[in-house]
């Protein structure tokens, strides 16, 4: 459904990316994990057009994006079949949580208000926050600004959606709440790639994890193959700082 | 010194209000055209356009420099002379057009970096959030930062405008006959006994105005700043 192919990025003269090459197919929940300043930041943003990537390719079932010279309908299009769910929730601060959820569908979508209402609550439903329509982002607690988060991209139906450290900015009381939205909408079959530091979520509810360090994908598989048996060592070392009690598998 | 006067004072107000409507025309026309100059030379401010921001900052270094007055007085005399070398003849122009001219000229000056800092106080994540659900650039602009932008600019917008509305007094050393021009020739009439009240009277429409607008803020306030309550309520 989605491959990428060979991004390079470089901020000045730092590489960021150096060549990233992966796949994802329908119903995939991929995790990537890797220390800070790795990259996985900039590689979700650049697949989401937030920065440029200097080269490489992005196949999006029947769009083909050449990197280097990318055109708006291209942006356009990929930005229709994605969703972006931001470390810091970026909720519109002029907008109620609904409005917040409409303003995708009723102004990016073209969805007649009503119709789009109606999706707009099933979606904040779906998220636990039946109640919390008509409250505006600062009116609302870290975590349920994130379910709003959520709810914002799953309302769109996008083909993946893009979690870049959706519980990094939360007090660890409220990190529950939203992976454990997260792995519900992982369960209904939604497409997911998800830089995140929750080693539990990566266990439990992924079913690929990518290992990125320096740039570069060091290596990927399943989280069976992963956190039991990594190939590199580079991963090993990563594993035994995020999981100290990873070394009683062994 | 005559004796100070206070009906004579309220004399004057009915005298001086009917030149409102020049002072008043003087401050719409001025927002109007200072707040599409603001505009534009925030934008290129805010551009990638190397020269179009170095012409938009020097613009702004030399209105900086320049007192309001000697800028009327640029205005009145240099633009018919500028105009002059292109065979254009713009003394018959009515004055009300150099005192709009010059003013908007400032003005737009002081919009254009109320408009670019409050622009760079909403954050870009805002932008992001709005393009990833399918917005486009314009409606982006539109529907989720102006209104944002316009909360943390409104006070100095309205600061703006009222030291427009007093500068806009100056109009009358070129003639203009507003209520501060009706005021210099009511005074002038007397032999300016009675100067004081006159003055006075003067102040107290000015403050009057300045009291509306000032409401008007807190009123744009309240409806601009929702989802501005900082109450959690978890
Ligand atoms: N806009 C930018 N300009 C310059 N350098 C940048 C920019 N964004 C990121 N970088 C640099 O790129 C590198 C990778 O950053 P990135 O945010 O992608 O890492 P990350 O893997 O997401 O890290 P973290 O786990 O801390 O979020 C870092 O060295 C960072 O300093
Ligand atoms: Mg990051």
């Amino acid at each position: 459904m989605l491959e990428v192919r060979e991004i390079r990025k470089a901020f000045g003269n730092q590489e960021v990316l150096s060549g990233i090459s992966f796949s994802i197919e329908k119903g995939d929940v991929a995790v990537i994990l890797g220390p800070s300043g790795s990259g996985k930041t900039t590689l979700l943003r650049c697949l989401e057009f937030f920065e440029q990537a200097d080269s490489g390719e992005v196949l999006f079932d029947d769009i083909d994006v050449d990197l280097r010279n990318v055109t708006k309908e291209q942006i356009k299009a990929i930005r229709q079949k994605t969703a972006f769910v931001f470390q810091n929730y970026n909720l519109f601060n002029n907008k109620t949580a609904l409005e917040n959820v409409l303003e995708g569908l009723v102004i990016g979508r073209k969805i007649p208000k009503k119709e789009a209402e109606a999706i707009a609550k099933e979606a904040l439903d779906k998220v636990g926050l039946s109640d919390k329509y008509a409250y505006y982002p600062s009116q609302l607690s870290g975590g349920q600004q994130q379910r709003v988060g959520i709810a914002r991209a799953i309302a769109l139906s996008p083909e993946i959606i893009f979690f870049d450290e959706p519980t990094s900015a939360l007090d660890p009381e409220l990190i529950g709440e939203v992976l454990a939205t997260m792995k519900k909408i992982a369960k209904e079959g939604t497409t997911m790639l998800v830089v995140t530091h929750e080693m539990s979520f990566a266990q439990d509810v992924a079913n690929k994890i990518i290992f990125m360090d320096g740039g570069s994908i060091v290596e990927e598989g399943t989280p069976r193959q992963i956190f039991t048996e990594p190939k590199e060592e580079r991963t090993r070392q990563f594993l035994k700082r995020m999981l100290p009690e990873y070394t009683y598998y062994i | 010194m005559l004796k100070f006067d206070f009906v004579y004072l309220l004399e004057q107000i009915p005298k001086l209000v009917p030149y409102l409507d020049i002072t008043f025309l003087v401050l719409i026309l001025t927002l109007f055209f200072g707040t599409i100059l603001g505009f534009i030379l925030a934008a290129w401010k805010l551009g990638i356009r190397p020269i179009l921001s170095k012409l938009a900052y020097a613009f702004t270094t030399a209105m900086r420099c320049t007192p309001s007055i000697v800028l009327l007085f640029l205005v009145y005399y240099g633009l018919p002379a500028l105009a002059s070398i292109f065979a254009f003849d713009l003394n018959d122009l009515s004055k009300l057009f150099f005192v709009v001219t010059a003013f908007s000229l400032s003005f737009g000056n002081v919009m254009s970096e109320i408009i670019r800092s409050s622009y760079l106080a909403v954050e870009k994540g805002q932008y992001e959030a709005a393009v990833s659900v399918g917005l486009t650039r314009f409606d982006a602009f539109r529907r989720i930062i102006l209104p944002q932008a316009a909360v943390v600019a409104l006070p100095n917008i309205i600061n703006s405008i009222l030291t427009l509305l007093k500068e806009g007094s100056l109009a009358y050393t070129i003639g203009l006959i507003d209520v501060m021009g009706k005021a210099n020739l009511l005074i002038a009439m007397n032999y300016e006994a009675h100067a004081l009240e006159t003055l006075l009277a003067l102040s107290f429409i000015y403050w009057s105005i300045s009291i509306i607008i000032e409401k008007a803020n807190e009123l744009l306030e309240q409806r601009l700043s929702k989802g501005r309550t900082f109450v959690k309520t978890v």
